[in-house]
């Protein structure tokens, strides 16, 4: 058979009738998409003011992180300040002082991780065994109720807890005779003194995820155990933790992805330059070189730094966990 | 193997009394099932033997010890939940392994155990899966073989096989029975399907409200319910019943039932019994749509067949009152639709009292008196 003599389409007539299938297609989809809003329209309407947040408080901002490839001056704006490349990364790899930062960062988030992570679970632990109902109440408001006092405050806790001359620190340790420590001078204490009133302030309230997650334990498992021979004891590490491991993996990946955020605000109200060698950290050198040294450019670059490293890190937590234990955040 | 033997248990929550000083003995290796309506407290009596409840009163013994302040694990029970309470963080086999690492069996002796288990109920292929991975026939199987691998004295059940769908539900059940044909453990049962208890018991308990209404065989309970309930509960579908008052006929008592005239068996009570208002009661397989000498012909209005295969359900009225018949079908349900009467003899009829529930004397007239 010839060419000439082809029956049925030709290619070209295949490919309008595939574009016009494909348009009709996109067409119908449209028409569904429409249902939908027009369905639904008040689940979007209620979504509204969060995507409206993110964009203007989380999305917008990024548009100035380019300053930090710039040689951003105020006066010529973000767009008109020239271009500059990889500097102020250069520049900051090069300052001593941020790498301490960095170390810093590193070091009191992987403490707080290894404290402050666990604390909130065996609080929860301890609360889920309290028998008496009012006790455990009592108990609860008292550990959540640091959490609700501002940083501020809190810095003045520690800082008039620790006073040399009248903190009640000092005057336990003079009651055993030792001689009072100016612990906030001291860079060795100034990370045990932070991380410790970290937990203080927070693991009651974090605690509450683990609670809710216990109280979603199926109670037939406990009475199975209890059947079975189980002490209270074995309940806890044989039924309760690992039923509520997948909550303590989500929380973990989420405090992964936080772990470069050290709470620096507590960390600006208690350091001094005395203590700078153990507690300047990344965002505690960003506010001090962009803020009070106005070097706006040289601190975005630091700010994206972190940025970086920490989705880096939370993207391997949940992957890693996904592999693992089969429970992850998307 | 022990025996089971409660002694007026009681179970108090503050001033409630939810189950009412119940007297139960299970004989060794007995299947006996408690069944009721939702709220009898016959999940609360398991929970008693087991002792996840605590006994407000009375006595309970497995084998000759008297175990009301046992600790659960003392008690040598085991038991399966209605959720089956798999641990959905080990796999098939440590989930069957949990109560023999809990008291520290050694390794080889559990997994040994662990494998005979598996065997037994056909989950071998599944040792390395965990529960989520398993359909629900197969969590249930596992549920069990963490009670078996024990081998306790005492198999507990506590609605097992009410998360399944109908036909894995028949499957179990005479899967649970061959087990228990097996290995001859004492078992106690609960469920709220009569079926259920009718297929698996060596005797029924039929419990309502915190109270044991009627103990017996299967059969005795078909045949001899000694209440308006246990009639009711015992039996699918459930047995007929209407009200009717008492006549004096030529050949005996009477009922007297929405114009309806019914022979009713020669009771001692039913003598001299004339106006008397009794509740008249007759199994569905007990009508029969083919006439039979000596049986009452009673008149029903056909309302709607419900085909089953080889049977069939005739919903129907006498007068006012709901009537249902169990019918042969034949292969062809035609000749059901014609339907007008149904004949009943008058030893199939059960009387119970009115205003009790009671049914009356099985004593006959003649023979008692």
């Amino acid at each position: 058979m010839s060419q000439q003599e082809h029956i049925g389409p030709s290619t070209e007539e295949l490919v309008v009738e595939a574009r016009e299938a494909l348009r009709d297609r996109a067409r119908r989809r449209a028409a569904r998409l429409g249902d939908h809003f027009k369905r639904e329209w008040q689940i979007y309407v209620l979504l509204l003011p969060t995507i409206l947040w993110f964009a203007l408080f989380l999305y917008k901002p990024m548009y100035g992180l380019q300053i930090a490839f710039k040689d951003y001056s105020i006066f010529r704006g973000i767009d008109g300040s020239p271009w500059i490349g990889f500097e102020h990364f250069r520049t900051l790899f090069e300052n001593d002082q941020f790498l301490r930062a960095i170390r810093n960062t590193v070091i009191i988030s992987f403490f707080t991780l290894l404290f402050g992570f666990p604390a909130p679970i065996i609080l929860a632990l301890m609360f889920n065994e309290i028998l008496s109902q009012t006790y455990k109440r009592a108990a609860q408001t008292i550990v959540y109720l640091p959490h609700f006092i501002s940083t501020v405050i809190i810095a003045g806790i520690v800082i008039t807890a620790f006073s040399p001359s009248a903190g009640i620190v000092n005057t336990v340790l003079e009651w055993l005779g030792m001689d009072p420590v100016y612990f906030l001078t001291k860079p060795e204490w100034f990370r045990p003194i932070f991380i410790g009133s970290g937990i203080w302030q927070e693991a009651g309230f974090q605690s509450i995820v683990y609670l809710a997650a216990i109280a979603g334990v199926n109670p037939s498992l406990y009475e199975s155990a209890v059947v079975d021979g189980a002490s209270r004891w074995q309940m806890v590490w044989k039924v309760t933790l690992p039923s509520i491991l997948p909550t303590i993996i989500i929380m973990l990946i989420i405090r992964i992805g936080n772990l470069l955020e050290v709470g620096f605000e507590l960390i600006i109200l208690l350091y001094q330059p005395a203590t700078y060698e153990t507690a300047d950290v990344i965002n505690t050198f960003i506010y001090r070189q962009g803020l009070q040294q106005g070097q706006y450019d040289l601190a975005a670059a630091a700010g994206l730094f972190n940025a970086v490293v920490a989705f880096v890190l939370v993207m391997t937590a949940n992957t890693i966990s996904k592999r693992v234990s089969r429970t992850s955040l998307w | 193997m022990s025996g089971v033997s409660l002694e007026r248990i009681v179970k108090r929550y503050g001033a409630l009394e939810v189950v009412h000083g119940i007297d139960l003995e299970i004989a060794p290796t007995e299947f006996v099932v408690l069944v009721g309506p939702s709220g009898c407290g016959k999940s609360t009596t398991l929970r008693m033997i087991a002792g996840l409840e605590e006994i407000s009163g009375g006595t309970c013994r497995i084998g000759d010890r008297v175990v009301n302040r046992v600790a659960p694990k003392d008690r040598d029970v085991a038991m399966v939940f209605q959720n089956y309470a798999l641990y959905p963080h080990l796999s098939v086999a440590d989930n069957i392994a949990f109560g023999l690492r809990i008291r520290r069996t050694p390794k080889a002796e559990i997994a040994s155990s662990v494998e005979e288990v598996a065997g037994i109920l056909g989950l071998t292929p599944y040792l390395d899966r965990r529960p989520a991975d398993l359909s629900g026939g197969q969590r249930q199987r596992v549920a069990m073989g963490r009670a078996i691998v024990r081998h306790p004295e005492v198999f507990l059940f506590d609605e097992p096989l009410s998360n399944l769908d109908a036909k894995l539900r028949t499957q179990m059940r005479a899967e649970i029975k061959r087990l228990h044909k097996r290995l001859g453990v004492t078992s106690v049962y609960v469920t709220h399907d009569q079926v259920e208890a009718m297929t698996l018991a060596d005797r029924i308990v039929v419990m309502r409200d915190g109270r044991i209404e009627q103990i017996g065989t299967p059969m005795e309970l078909f045949n001899d319910p000694v209440n308006t309930f246990v009639a009711g509960f015992i039996g699918s579908p459930p047995m007929n019943q209407f009200e009717a008052v008492v006549e004096a006929g030529e050949r005996g008592p009477m009922a007297v039932a929405n114009g309806a005239r019914i022979a009713l068996p020669a009771l001692e009570s039913l003598r001299h019994a004339q106006g008397r208002k009794v509740i008249i009661g007759i199994r569905p397989e007990h009508a029969s749509i083919e006439p039979m000498p000596g049986a009452s012909t009673v008149p029903v209005k056909l309302d709607l067949i419900e085909t089953l295969g080889s049977e069939a359900l005739l919903h129907s009225s006498i007068g006012e009152v709901p009537f249902v018949i169990k019918a042969e079908t034949g292969g062809d349900t035609a000749h059901l639709a014609g339907v007008e009467a149904f004949h009943v003899a008058p030893e199939r009829i059960k009387v119970f009292d009115h205003d009790t529930g009671r049914v009356l004397g099985a004593a006959r007239m003649g023979v008692a008196a």
